[in-house]
């Protein structure tokens, strides 16, 4: 499913990820965890094609398809969705008709025709409910005014709605609490299925309490450094990251 | 060197030659002009409206007399209002029946202006004038449908135009002026407004002329005590277009609400000026402007409060923010508080920046195209400023002008 082949990206010209190769098969959830500034965002940028994340060498691939020349917006209708570490306020932007037109324009890239507007409120509603969000938030301006948790919730929101192939899913855990990152657990579990894959960027074990990954890999100095079951989070949380933040 | 001393151009030639049959009563405001010529880009208030330079090589002619006005906007024909059209100074409307307290119709000009004496387009305007639309809302009458004045630009040459609204006590009236017209005609336009004690006035201004038009049009009005007074324009610019808003606000309790919204490509240019005086006490004040430049765009806002001894508890705040969507497109903003009085708030800010790329990101990872999140981002910016337009058909007048400048940018 996505490939990802030496990879490597320069952020203002200082090389972040320095030949990075990870392949998560269609089906399956991987975690990527690692010390602070070791490249996860980055990572989570540069697959999903933000500006100034460009690759200086290397593969990408989703479903066997090249997708290091397409726009972000094209990548989005390829079904990859990225959720923010740090969701963004949008003042003035409409949440419902940002989604909405987003999730239509996603449609009549892979040419399906778009949800009408009775048929998206119905949509919206009954996933807010899952995760948590009101009617009242779901009016406000786009995450205005919004905690970080509800943030994260708008985040998981998108994600139930757009249900794509492929998530990025960077330290959704952070700033949650428990009730929350059990509904983010339901929200990945409900999406789980033989065609889609995930990755989940965290820092913490206790995600993965509620989310049972296939594998997990420590990423340090810009490329994995170790891969293993999900035992591997469990080490972690008791040794820490030095011995590879050393390796690297 | 004053402008006396340069040689004249057609235009200032030609003006000239009017001067000659004026009134001896619009004589003074002439020499008034004549003293200060075509305001310049060396004149305080001037800077980035540059109106000699425009105008330097304009054609010293009138410009063309037309009788037939360009069909009216649908969603404005919507708003079933009272129609009048100015073509090129050319004042042409039909009588209508109206409820008992309104009415309309041509009566002589201003002949003098002495609040904007040092203002020489005004002042040209005032020598130059010879008759204006007058309307008049009697006591008590909450008239609802709207007065729509259509300032025409057609062909070359130049133009004058004014019109004159008295909104009595507790009377209610609700003007839209749109200016528009493909010519490359001067055209200057004076509005003067009394708005007596707790009337309310709504003005929208929709500026949708030609990139060629050279423009300057100029309210002032007098807001009486616990009137209210709401503007709310939106201009696409054009080689120079300047509105000005002169506010005196004289009585205690008033408001005064002031929104500008400018979206401007290729070279058009928008000038908001105004400058609202304070004299009564515990008066209101809210301005905000959002100016929008893309390419070689060149949004200008320049805001005044002054507030005198008298005007205690005056409680003003003005905003500019400008977003510029190239290299080349400017923004000049010049907000000044001027406050005499000790006790007051009043307070003022401005911000330009371009688009916010982490939000561009954010918006086109969802699946939108770039020129879709930019477009909903710069509608973003925009569009509070039409959230208080009381009127839901002259709102959506707004918002559809404002969409359909985002399809072509």
């Amino acid at each position: 499913m996505l490939k990802i082949d030496d990879l490597h990206v320069a952020v203002s010209g200082a090389e972040i990820l320095k030949g990075l190769t990870l392949e998560v098969p269609a089906g399956e959830v991987h975690a990527i965890m690692g010390p602070n500034g070791s490249g996860k965002s980055t990572l989570s940028y540069a697959v999903t094609g933000r500006e100034n994340y460009e690759a200086t060498s290397g593969g990408l691939t989703l479903d066997g398809e090249d997708i290091l020349g397409l726009d972000p917006d094209q990548r989005a209708a390829k079904g990859l969705f990225l959720s923010f570490q740090h969701p963004m306020e949008i003042p003035g932007v409409a949440t419902m008709n940002f989604i909405r037109t987003s999730l239509n324009a996603q449609r009549k890239a892979r040419g399906e025709g778009e949800i009408s507007a009775a048929d998206f409120l119905k949509l919206i509603r009954a996933k807010a409910k899952i995760v948590g969000l009101t009617d009242e938030k779901l009016k406000r301006p786009f995450n205005v005014g919004f905690s970080g948790g509800e943030k994260k919730r708008m985040e998981m929101l998108q994600m139930a709605i757009f249900e794509p192939r492929f998530a990025i899913m960077d330290e959704t855990d952070s700033g949650l609490d428990i009730d929350a990152l059990r509904m983010v657990g339901d929200v990945v579990n409900s999406l789980r299925g033989s065609r889609r894959g995930f990755l989940i960027i965290t820092h913490y074990q206790r995600l993965l309490d509620y989310i049972k990954p296939d594998r997990v890999h420590v990423l340090a100095g810009g490329r994995i450094v170790k891969s293993g079951g999900p035992e591997l989070a469990k080490a972690l949380e008791e040794s820490g990251y030095e011995q590879f933040i050393e390796a690297a | 060197m004053t402008a006396n001393a340069d040689k004249l151009t057609p235009l200032e030639d030609a003006l000239a030659a009017c001067a000659n049959a004026l009134a001896p009563h619009r004589e003074a405001a002439f020499a008034s002009y004549r003293r200060q010529g075509f305001p310049h880009r060396r004149v305080e208030g001037w800077r980035w409206s540059d109106f000699k330079a425009a105008l330097r090589n304009a054609p010293g002619a009138s410009a063309p007399i037309h009788e037939a006005a360009p069909p009216l906007a649908g969603d404005l024909a919507g708003l079933k209002p009272i129609e009048i059209r100015i073509v090129n100074g050319r004042i042409d409307f039909k009588a209508e029946p109206l409820p008992d307290g309104v009415r309309y119709g041509i009566v002589d000009a201003v002949g003098t202006i002495a609040e904007l004496e040092t203002n020489a387009i005004a002042s040209l305007n005032v020598a130059m004038s010879k008759k204006a639309f007058g309307v008049e809302i009697g006591e008590g009458v909450n008239f609802t449908r709207p007065i729509l004045i259509r300032h025409i630009n057609s062909g070359a040459g130049f133009s004058f135009a004014q019109c004159m609204l008295r909104v009595k006590r507790n009377a209610q009236a609700t003007i839209v002026e749109t200016f528009e017209g493909e010519g490359a005609a001067f055209n200057s336009s004076l509005f003067h407004v009394d708005l007596k004690e707790g009337g309310a006035l709504s003005r929208a201004i929709l500026h949708e002329t030609g990139a060629e038009a050279v423009i300057h049009s100029i309210l002032a009005v007098k807001i009486e005590a616990h009137a209210r007074f709401n503007q709310v324009a939106l201009s696409t610019g054009s080689r120079l277009a300047r509105h000005e808003t002169h506010a005196l606000v004289l009585g205690d309790g008033a408001s005064a609400e002031i929104s500008s919204a400018a979206l401007l490509s290729g070279e058009r240019h928008s000038d908001f000026t105004s400058e609202v005086k304070f004299r009564g006490a515990a008066c209101q004040t809210r301005q905000s402007h959002k100016g929008v430049a893309a390419e070689k765009g060149r949004n200008v806002f320049q805001g005044k409060f002054k507030v005198e001894r008298s005007a205690q508890k005056t409680d003003a705040r003005m905003n500019a923010d400008a977003l510029l969507l190239s290299d080349t497109a400017e923004a000049n903003h010049k907000p000044e508080l001027e406050i005499y009085a000790d006790d007051v708030q009043c307070a003022h800010g401005s911000t330009s920046g371009a688009l916010d790329e982490r939000a561009l990101f954010y918006m086109r990872q969802r699946g939108l195209s770039y020129n879709a999140a930019r477009a909903m981002l710069i509608e973003a910016f925009v569009g509070a400023t039409f959230d208080e337009v009381a009127h839901p058909g002259i709102e959506q007048a707004f918002r559809h002008r404002v969409a359909k400048w985002l399809e072509g940018a």
